[in-house]
């Protein structure tokens, strides 16, 4: 791993740790959803400082050089966090859905409360 | 003891065919109770329901149309109807056929009737019709039976049906939730009736996403759906 990347890899750290203050304040950024992104900007700065950590998964994995495991694991947090993110936005179509409808059907026909299943179900 | 039908009306900016459907349904099909689902129009169509007393709901935004036929299907299994017939509100369908549909409904006890266009017509061989052919020879392959208008806009569900819809996630009213239902043990028949052409307004599907449409149905019916569970 050259220092070139090192110095990449602090100053993308860097970006991102200023963007999550900057959006925290701004209240954009709620701090729950925001822990993610600064445990992911500490590992960043771990594969800058500690290149120790890239050589041993990329030996490990038959990686040609540590710089390579160093993109992979990147795209692959990402990937993951995408795929999560994808499951919110459904989770929160489906509520937007039913709140929308429910609305609509609330004058004419609630859902009755005896029923399950039926109505305001968040799942 | 006559069956209570409920007409499904999903109505998205339809404000210049609106009125001339609703008069169509009560003139032909006066037996049936009408519910247009305003889906968040944004021209006139909730100003003509109110001046005309046509019994309807509203959107507060705009949901598409699987979640505007389900907000129907929950009305129509909140007030108990028997059949729930999904109808486009721009004229494309006719009300003179809703009889013959639930008397197919009712003789061959089915779940699900199409209003299909091509049952006695031969389906014209155009490229329009490529996909509907992709479709069917899709849903023949995984259920083993005919479906020769999936992309069929004017279903009729039973009581059975019209619960499962008022619940379930993600169903909307698509030939791959059909070809699913068929598959789980839905009932399915096909009245021939006649289509008109739209009379005004915008589709929700335009032809240019109308590639896009089939490709996606494909691969849900012979992949996606597979993996469904029980809601």
């Amino acid at each position: 791993m050259n220092l070139t990347l090192t110095i990449v890899l602090v100053i993308g750290a860097l970006i991102v740790f200023l963007g999550i203050v900057w959006k925290i304040r701004k209240a954009e950024l709620s701090i729950a959803s925001s822990v993610f992104w600064f445990l992911f900007t500490i590992s960043l700065l771990l594969l800058a400082f500690f290149p120790q950590i890239a050589y041993f998964f990329s030996h490990l994995f038959n990686i040609e050089s540590p710089s390579n495991f160093v993109f992979l694991y990147v795209i692959a947090v990402l990937l993951v966090r995408s795929f999560m993110d994808t499951i919110q936005i459904t989770k929160l179509h489906e509520k937007h859905n039913d709140i929308v409808q429910e609305q609509a059907l609330a004058s004419v026909c609630p859902p009755d409360p005896s029923s399950d299943g039926d109505g305001g179900d968040a799942k | 003891m006559n069956p209570h039908v409920l007409a499904i009306i999903p109505a998205y900016n339809e404000q210049d065919s609106i009125v001339s459907t609703m008069d169509s349904l009560k003139r032909h099909a006066p037996w049936v109770d009408c519910l247009i689902v305003d889906d968040g129009s944004t021209d006139a169509t909730v100003a003509i329901c109110q001046e005309h007393g046509f019994n309807y709901v509203s959107h507060a935004t705009n949901l598409g149309l699987a979640g505007a036929f389900q907000t129907g299907m929950k009305y129509a299994h909140r007030k108990g109807y028997d059949y729930a017939i999904q109808f486009d509100a721009d004229g494309q369908h006719d009300a003179q056929s809703i009889q013959a549909m639930l008397d197919a409904a009712v003789s061959n006890n089915a779940n699900i009737v199409i209003g299909s266009r091509f049952v006695t017509v031969e389906k014209p061989k155009s490229a329009r019709m490529a996909g509907s052919a992709l479709l069917q020879a899709i849903i023949r392959l995984t259920t083993g039976q005919k479906v020769v208008d999936p992309t069929s806009g004017m279903r009729m569900y039973d009581a059975e049906m019209i619960e499962f819809f008022a619940n379930a996630f993600d169903f909307g009213p698509e030939p791959d939730t059909i070809a699913l239902l068929m598959r789980r043990g839905a009932k399915l028949v096909e009245v021939q009736v006649t289509m008109h052409e739209r009379t005004a307004g915008k589709s929700y599907l335009t032809m240019s996403k109308s590639i896009m449409y089939m490709l996606s149905k494909s691969f849900s019916i012979l992949f996606a759906q597979w993996f469904r569970g029980n809601k």
